[in-house]
């Protein structure tokens, strides 16, 4: 058996991180399978979905570090104009943190119980926002 | 403060509501992959650029393809959603019987606040005749007008109508309409810049990215095509901050006049100052 949810998070800045452990759980403890494996993906290339500690410390470490490795001002290929856009792509920056930090993780869950530990949580991962974002939401099990 | 004086609202989602007009812009506009944005997402976007107030434009095609590509009363609709950080400008096409009229009452019953044209997409001369009651109209009212000027991306336009030298004989004729050349008049930016230094009604704003990320194509227009110091030293009263957003981020166009070399008093008449003396206010 397979249940599909849809979140729409609105992200509030370029870089921005909005916790979603909550709400994936919320989704699963309403969710008619007990066992199974609840997954959790984003459907943009210029987010990621992350799974850690929600502690302002390593989130701003793991902002640091991605700045780091992918340079704001670097000079990109991808930045020049989409003919089949219509538009300007200066988004490599968000595209290359989305690719270092995936688009996806997974939880188990076993009697009617997702069983997200006690220091993680769920981190949708902003690269080029504001924007309205989408994530799926997959349970598959009985 | 910071205003945005080149925003296009076309796919907000609060005016678009119907299909079949969605893809007559796609086409028409040439942006086809545009996401359709609430409004409210929109402000978040002006929120996190630091952007107090973006001006949105109008544009009407109607006698070239039977329509507007966003109505007068569609910019009026989203000025009146976010009344403080949007400014409404109206368009009406100069090849239609109706254009005067239609302006008047863009100004005097909408209440917007300018007039945005297109020379290139909707074909004509700026200097054509059939241009001056329109002219004289903005004049009594005391309303600004934007040209796109330059270079176009709109399949089917000639850039030719909207070179910069073809406002020359506007700005002559009507020294009291304050214009403003939008896109800086790309690739003719050095025709753009004797404009604006021969001409006291003449501004440009700074809606251009043809080529690279919103840096280094500053960085290569103003700091290295024209001299670096040309606006700080000399423009700095002329220019004004434009986005042509959603061709690109409010935010990344922003970060972009870091690179020119202002000082924070120039820097503050580039990205507002200039743009409240455009505006009339």
């Amino acid at each position: 058996m397979v249940e599909h949810f849809d979140l729409k998070i609105m992200t509030k800045n370029d870089y921005d991180v909005a916790y979603i452990g909550s709400k994936v759980k919320e989704i699963v403890d309403n969710s008619k399978i007990s066992n199974g494996i609840v997954s959790v993906i984003t459907a943009h290339t210029s987010t990621g979905i992350l799974v850690t500690e929600p502690l302002e410390c390593i989130v701003s470490d793991l902002e640091v570090l991605l700045r780091s490795i992918v340079d704001d001002d670097a000079e990109y290929s991808h930045a020049h104009f989409l003919s089949t856009y219509g538009r300007t792509s200066a988004n490599a920056t968000g595209h290359l943190r989305s690719i270092l930090t995936g688009n996806n993780c997974l939880f188990p869950i076993r009697n009617g119980k997702m069983l997200l530990g006690a220091a993680q949580d769920i981190l949708l991962m902003e690269f080029d926002g504001p924007q309205e974002r989408r994530v799926f939401i997959e349970i598959i099990g009985e | 403060m910071i205003i945005d004086i080149h925003s296009h609202p076309g796919f907000i989602k609060e005016i678009c509501q119907n299909p079949e007009r969605e893809e007559f812009r796609r086409e028409k506009f040439y942006l086809y992959k545009q996401t359709i944005w609430p409004a409210e997402l929109v402000i978040e976007q002006l929120n996190a650029a630091k952007i107090d107030k973006a001006v949105l434009l109008a544009e009407d095609v109607s006698s070239r393809y039977g329509d507007t590509i966003v109505s007068n009363e569609e910019i009026k609709l989203l000025v009146d959603l976010y009344p403080d950080r949007f400014i409404g400008f109206a368009s009406v096409d100069p090849n239609s019987k109706n254009a005067v009229q239609d302006l008047k009452r863009a100004f005097k019953d909408l209440g917007l606040s300018g007039v945005k044209f297109n020379p290139s997409n909707q074909g004509f001369y700026p200097n054509d005749s059939i241009m001056d009651p329109i002219y004289e109209l903005c004049v009594k009212y005391n309303k600004p007008i934007i040209f796109h000027s330059g270079m176009t991306w709109i399949k089917n336009s000639h850039s030719k109508f909207s070179h910069p030298l073809v406002f020359e004989d506007v700005a002559l004729k009507y020294p009291n309409l304050k214009i403003c050349l939008a896109h800086f008049g790309w690739p003719w930016i050095m025709d753009t810049a004797m404009l604006l230094l021969k001409y006291e009604n003449i501004y440009a704003d700074t809606a251009l990215l043809y080529f690279d990320s919103p840096k280094q194509f500053f960085d290569t227009t103003f700091n290295k095509q024209l001299g670096p110091y040309w606006i700080d030293r000399t423009l700095a009263d002329k220019v004004l901050f434009g986005s042509n957003y959603p061709r690109i981020e409010y935010k990344r166009m922003v970060d972009a006049v870091d690179v020119l070399n202002l000082r924070e008093e120039n820097k503050t008449k580039v990205l507002s100052a200039n743009a409240i003396k455009f505006l009339g206010w």
